[in-house]
């Protein structure tokens, strides 16, 4: 056994992240360890790394009683992790990164030549191609999270632990990752990965541990699971992941956007040449890796960032003259990528959070005074209809789980009788139980009459809600695809820049 | 053409170089907590207390070196106080840089009544200023250029020795990697268990050793007495130049290269007699423009964003109108 986590414990205050916690990882497998946001996965693999120190329970590394008391331990014994959160120093190459607290010094100064020689070496023996003397703040996030697992073979690492590794690549990119610890495993490493992604667990993965609530409740080999079967390990429950059953609703058209031009922060090009529409009572689909350009186009649709070039018309405006109040005020309700940032005041309570953009507006405000129980009792029945788990109306936000506060956004977006819904990442770093009743309320607004653009990189998603998918890459619209039928492999093509053969031009319907 | 030459010469030069040392010495040490991520608006009380200090021990001891080595002393014990305010009770950074430069202003003050007597400056009572270095042969080579190199005081030579040295340290020591690190990413310092804190203190008594080295240079070298708020902005120029240039070494020497020719120059313009008050602002003057129009491409986002936003209202983005006129696709 590579590695045994023997009756864990782990309680922070009353409340028990990890709960008599047993595993055993075998040499030379693929583990995934799945489970809800919550579930305690990255707690667990914190206490196996020394970031926490467990409760009760012991860990066995190769056989040997272990005490992880810092993550140096962890290393010395073999252990290396791969964080969600890439860390890395942008300004710094690749080598300077690699190598960043173990530095190779002649004569006391850093040997550059041999950082470089080193990592070339590396990145040849591990088949993860990167060229040392770039700076990381020019590379692909594929490229960087190459960099971090890199990082760990350094420091002679056996056993690697990988927190939701693929949650920023391309399924192409994906494809590689997996390409690449299959090699580690065959090479006698062994792999834990942490995930909610199911797909990518039947796919790659040796054996499972399913996690729900802090505690253990299987580990089995992956080849007598179905996916089904996983989910109902996670959740307890049976939940659907099938297509949404719709009827044909499309109606008029909302929104129309024509050859859309926009600039990132560095005056570039993000956007090029988007052209599309809306229509009411259905579901458009924005499909594409992070950052090539769905931020951009989001920012530009809301006000927040101004076109270089072209419209987008919301029931006969302009949206790319107008501010963002005004843009609002033709019907727009967005519900933004980033909740923490532009979604809620994480310090302000759920009835403010609520009352937000409707603050001039009877009921909330007579007479230019605003009325805290009306604000209070609405917040109140949102809470109830949107299934927020939260103490009440004056529960401050940011204590909510991220589910929980991105609840909060949709119900303030979605009781606006707003006619264009923009949702940006619906589903971001959001269980899988929430998943579902956030899809339950987008399909709601679908049979309202709503016409709604869903941004998302994740396309399991795109293909559960849209009804029609448009796939972005490198600013531009690669091209478009029906939700009925739709293929995923040729939607992945398209997100990695590859032509879509006989689909392009469909996007400028 | 005569007063050009009158105003343009190897002295003006020379001058330029010697009013650049004391803003380059603090800073470079302004460098070092730029680069770790504090923001240091206590360079100029750490200048002053140096000053006043290396005068002290100058007097004290009857040796110039001594004087530099208290000067030193006191700025690094006001780097220790900002540090511990700073970094370990995790204070306002900006709130201590300020009350530690009231702090440096009252306290030499009244240290000086107390000890002189006196009020406003402290000349002569012994001050053993700084020699002036000669280099061999410089005149037999360089001619009249000779003054460029030759003859200033010890510390105008650290200074522009510091340049490289700090290049170098910054490229390849561990230490001056740990810095630049914990500024911009303490995350992946701390991951890696580097300590963030201690990198912090490393850095911030860096900066107190090059800011009393600025201030004993002011004291002793460039010209040998103390008078009352004798920094008279040097380190806040110096922050405005660290924030210019992001710390980097060479972009620090160049804003205050520009600095130390503004001010130079201005020196020489008094002798054609416009009003002193106006002169004296020119160095400021001239430097913040030059700062301005130098990062004016790197300018922050808040000011593009507003640019931008402006723009969109008065509808004047430039293609818009070509964009109307040409039939759509």
């Amino acid at each position: 056994m590579a590695v045994e986590l023997i009756g864990v414990t782990k309680r922070f205050g009353a409340f028990a992240a990890n709960d008599d916690v047993s595993i055993a990882v075998r040499r030379g497998e693929i583990h995934a360890i799945i489970g809800e946001n919550g579930a305690g996965k990255t707690t667990l693999m914190n206490v196996l790394f020394g970031l926490l120190q467990p409760d009760e329970g012991a860990i066995r590394i190769e056989g040997k009683d272990m005490v992880m008391a810092d993550p140096a331990a962890a290393i010395a014994a073999g252990l290396g992790m791969v964080h969600q959160h890439f860390k890395l120093v942008p300004s710094l190459s690749v080598a300077e990164n690699v190598f960043l607290g173990m530095e190779i010094r002649r004569n006391g100064l850093i040997d550059h030549a041999a950082q470089i020689e080193k990592t070339r070496e590396l990145s040849e023996r591990f088949g993860l191609k990167v060229e040392p003397t770039e700076r990381v703040s020019l590379l692909s996030v594929g490229i960087e999270q190459r960099i971090e697992i890199l990082k760990v073979l350094a420091r002679g690492a056996r056993i690697i632990i990988l927190d939701e590794p693929t949650a920023v690549l391309t399924p192409q990119e994906s494809r590689e990752l997996f390409q690449t610890l299959r090699g580690f495993v065959a090479g006698g490493m062994t792999v834990i990965f942490i995930s909610h992604h199911l797909e990518e667990v039947m796919e790659v993965s040796d054996t499972v541990t399913v996690l729900r609530n802090g505690k253990h409740v299987a580990t089995r080999p992956t080849a007598e699971l179905t996916k089904a079967d996983l989910v109902r390990m996670m959740v307890g429950r049976d939940v659907s992941f099938a297509r949404r059953r719709r009827e044909r609703t499309a109606g008029s058209v909302v929104l129309e956007v024509k050859n859309l031009w926009a600039r990132d922060d560095r005056r570039l090009p993000a956007l090029r040449d988007a052209s599309f529409t809306v229509r009411a009572g259905e579901i458009v689909g924005i499909a594409g890796v992070a950052g090539n350009g769905q931020t951009e186009l989001a920012e530009v649709l809301t006000g927040l960032r101004p076109a270089s070039h072209g419209s987008a018309v919301l029931k006969g405006r302009d949206l790319t003259t107008q501010s963002p109040a005004q843009i609002r005020e033709a019907g727009l309700a967005h519900v933004p990528g980033d909740r923490m940032v532009r979604g809620v005041d994480g310090g302000a309570s759920i009835s403010a959070n609520l009352l937000m953009g409707r603050q001039t507006r009877a009921p909330w405000s007579r007479n230019g005074i605003l009325d805290w129980q009306v604000a209070a009792s609405q917040a109140a029945d949102m809470i109830k209809r949107f299934d927020i788990r939260a103490r009440g109306p004056q529960d401050t936000v940011k204590r909510l789980s991220g589910g929980n506060i991105q609840k909060v956004v949709l119900a303030r977006e979605f009781t606006n009788d707003a006619d264009f819904l923009l949702i940006d990442q619906p589903t971001r770093g959001v269980d899988i139980g929430a998943q579902e009743s956030i899809h339950d309320e987008i399909m709601r607004q679908r049979a309202a009459g709503r016409a709604v653009l869903v941004i998302s990189v994740q396309l399991d998603e795109l293909l559960t809600l849209a009804d029609r998918i448009l796939v972005m890459f490198n600013g531009r619209i690669m091209g478009e695809v029906d939700g009925d039928g739709a293929d995923s492999e040729r939607i992945g093509m398209m997100m990695a820049g590859v032509e879509a053969g006989a689909a392009t031009g469909g996007a400028a319907r | 053409m005569e007063v050009l030459d009158k105003l343009l010469n190897v002295a003006l030069l020379v001058a330029t170089l010697r009013t650049t040392a004391p803003i380059l010495l603090v800073g470079l040490g302004g460098s070092f907590t730029t680069k770790a991520g504090i923001f240091n608006i206590g360079l100029e009380g750490q200048m002053l207390v140096g000053a006043f200090f290396a005068v002290l021990g100058s007097i004290w001891s009857g040796s110039a070196f001594v004087g530099v080595l208290c000067g030193v002393a006191a700025a690094l014990v006001f780097a220790l106080v900002f540090a511990l305010l700073v970094v370990t009770f995790r204070a306002n950074e900006v709130v201590v840089g300020l009350a530690l430069n009231i702090l440096a202003g009252g306290m030499t003050i009244s240290l000086m009544k107390a000890v002189f007597g006196t009020r406003g400056s402290i000349v002569g009572h012994g001050i053993v200023g700084l020699p002036k270095v000669q280099i061999p042969w410089a005149r037999e080579l360089l001619g009249s250029w000779a003054p460029l190199v030759s003859g200033y005081t010890p510390l105008v030579y650290v200074a522009f020795f510091a340049v490289p040295l700090l290049v170098l340290f910054y490229r390849r020591t561990r230490l001056g990697l740990y810095i630049r690190v914990v500024g911009e990413k303490p995350e992946a310092a701390e991951a890696l268990g580097i300590s963030i804190a201690r990198i912090r203190y490393v850095a911030s008594l860096l900066c107190g050793l090059l800011a009393g080295l600025a201030g004993a240079h002011l004291s002793l070298g460039y010209i040998t007495m103390f008078t009352e708020n004798m920094s008279s902005g040097r380190g806040f120029m110096a922050v405005a130049i660290l924030i210019f240039s992001n710390g980097d070494p060479l972009r620090v020497l160049g804003g205050c290269l520009l600095f130390g020719f503004a001010d130079a120059f201005s020196l020489r313009l008094q002798t054609f007699g416009f009003p002193s008050y106006l002169i004296l602002a020119v160095p400021y003057a001239v430097a913040l423009v030059a700062l301005f129009a130098l990062s004016y491409r790197s300018r922050p986002r808040i000011i593009r964003e507003t640019l931008e936003s402006m723009r969109k209202l008065l509808s004047v983005e430039p293609g818009r109108a070509d964009a109307d006129n040409t039939p759509s696709t």
